[in-house]
């Protein structure tokens, strides 16, 4: 434990340290180039809120359906998503920069736009903070449900809080990803107010999970020589994690494919712009290195067993995943806003590591605080035994 | 060498996973190739313990998928482009995007027929007989005992050698099966 300690102390040091800095300097951002930075803070949010949303969703199919592959990773979940009030507070700044954002929040333009002036009835800055409001209470309080009933089982041989959890995490995983469809319609689809996609959330939250599944590879490769994971973090615990990264690889090329596919039908001027947008210029080959690294290199290279197997080369993927997810979340914002092709600016840098940051150094006190393998949960006890006789 | 025409093998009946599991490694240590170990439900590792390599499956199934994936977009092509070509909305002939569909279909399709006709085929299957099911013991490897079963083509297998080793892996039982 003394060197996992160690090392989270250390993680959460620097993360801190880098955080602050980064957002004393999206302070500057703010006063220098107010709308390149709001551009830069939305996608920033969209990605590591992205990431605390895939933990939660990923924790509650872990609760729902047992496994072994929750067992060493649970705790990196539960951790990744008590950053939700944390995430609640840097959504705050996006308030502030809605009309540099959302054509709806312009009322120059509302007034010259007919489609415009019809969805001004739901996309309205009262409306907007109130279903914000609405989602983050949601979430937080099944979060913190979750976590309590998670640390309570920890002290007790009594499998009641296992229940409880289960029983929670049945409509949340209904609650969840729907609140987040909304969110997203919300928060990124209406800075564009003609196009509209109704799987929309689901590709996000696909990609989402992906890169919760990929970022705890990270963390147990790194973790792995060390006790108390080194009991149960092995070959199989990593082949287990890797299936599961290519079953989310292929989900998300899914149903990503399913809307282009679709819009492209469909070729309609109101679907279409939206890709045409994110191909027109120099977009395009970040459109090829999306398709390249967040499908078809991890998708080829996870069919083997090998590669899952071996704990070096999938931890190599998932870093793949995750750096292909960061240009996947700025190639579906930015374009709207550089429409002349790839504009990338200080401000993007600031506020991905200011919010990161922040949020890395929340993600590793949550984690040093509590035991890393949880106890007492009847199927983890399980697959402790199992994992130790194999 | 000591063997019977008349015998397929001996087996020997185990009470648990852990027995079954630690007596398939002492066997594949001891050299035995040609054995095969019946249990009422998967054990992990009980494969590996045989010494039983990867089986062909997974390739047959991946050149099947390449295969009937190509197949499919070739299809679509030849139709859209050689045989029929006709505008459509100012597409290209060559439509890839609508061409994925179909492609991805026939992936799958011929990926599952290759697994489950390959899957058969290796196994030797469908056999309606196997000489395990003359021992009248062996009607309970499907409800709580494990066996182990070293075949008699086994080169190292002797009837009276091979049963003294099955004994020092303490079983419930040892049984010859006849052909």
């Amino acid at each position: 434990m003394n060197e996992i300690l160690f090392r989270l102390n250390r993680l959460q040091k620097i993360s801190f340290a880098v955080g602050i800095l980064f957002l004393i300097l999206c302070g500057f951002g703010v006063a220098i180039a107010p709308q390149k930075f709001f551009i830069s803070w939305l996608w920033s949010f969209i990605f590591w809120i992205g990431l605390t949303l895939g933990c939660f969703n990923a924790a509650m199919i872990h609760y729902l359906t047992g496994g072994r592959w929750g067992s060493s990773t649970r705790r990196f979940f539960e951790a990744g998503f008590m950053t939700l009030p944390l995430m609640g507070i840097f959504f705050i700044p996006v308030l502030f920069g809605l009309h540099f954002l959302y054509p709806w929040a312009r009322p120059n333009e509302v007034s010259g736009d007919k489609i415009l002036q019809q969805k001004i009835i739901y996309e309205n800055f009262p409306a907007f903070l109130a279903r914000a409001i609405f989602f983050f209470g949601i979430w937080i309080l099944i979060a913190t449900r979750l976590r309590k009933w998670s640390l309570q089982q920890d002290l007790m041989s009594d499998v009641s809080p296992t229940i409880k959890m289960r029983t929670l995490s049945g409509p949340g995983i209904v609650i969840v990803p729907l609140t987040i469809t909304f969110a997203f319609v919300d928060w990124i689809m209406s800075i564009e107010p003609a196009w509209f996609s109704t799987i929309f959330g689901v590709i996000l939250l696909a990609g989402e999970i992906l890169i919760a599944v990929a970022f705890v590879i990270l963390l147990l490769a790194w973790f792995r020589p060390f006790p108390p994971l080194a009991e149960i973090a092995n070959e199989k615990q990593f082949h287990d994690l890797g299936n599961l990264l290519l079953a989310f690889v292929m989900f998300w090329t899914y149903v990503a494919f399913s809307q282009f596919l679709i819009i492209y039908s469909g070729n309609q001027p109101h679907e279409i712009g939206w890709y045409l947008r994110r191909i027109c210029g120099n977009w395009k080959f970040l459109a090829g290195a999306v398709v390249a690294f967040h499908f078809f290199v991890p998708f080829c290279v996870l069919l083997f067993c090998a590669a899952k197997k071996n704990i070096r080369r999938l931890a190599i993927i998932a870093a793949l995943l995750f750096v292909a997810h960061i240009l996947e979340i700025f190639w579906t914002i930015a374009p709207t806003f550089y429409r002349d092709g790839i504009s990338i600016h200080w401000t993007d840098f600031a506020a991905w590591l200011g919010i990161g940051g922040m949020w890395l150094g929340v993600f590793a006190g949550n984690l040093k605080c509590h035991p890393l393998l949880a106890r007492n949960d009847p199927q983890i006890e399980n697959s402790i035994a199992k994992t130790a006789n194999a | 060498m000591n063997v019977n025409e008349n015998i397929y093998g001996l087996m020997a009946e185990f009470p648990g996973g852990k027995e079954i599991l630690a007596a398939a490694k002492s066997a594949h240590e001891h050299g035995y190739r040609k054995m095969e170990a019946f249990t009422p439900f998967p054990i992990e590792g009980l494969s590996e313990n045989l010494g039983q390599k990867k089986s062909f499956v997974s390739s047959i199934v991946l050149i099947c998928g390449i295969g009937g994936g190509l197949g499919g977009y070739f299809m679509e092509w030849y139709a859209n482009v050689i045989s029929y070509p006709q505008n459509i909305g100012g597409r290209p002939l060559n439509v890839w995007p609508m061409f994925i569909p179909i492609t991805f279909e026939l992936t799958i399709l011929s990926g599952a027929l290759a697994a489950i006709i390959g899957m058969l085929a290796l196994n030797k299957l469908p056999e309606p007989h196997h000489p395990v099911f003359n021992v009248p013991e062996f009607e309970r490897a499907s409800t709580d005992k494990f066996f182990l079963c070293i075949e008699a083509d086994d080169q190292k297998f002797d009837l009276n050698a091979t049963r003294k080793f099955l004994e020092t892996l303490k079983p419930e039982k040892i049984l010859e099966v006849e052909k």
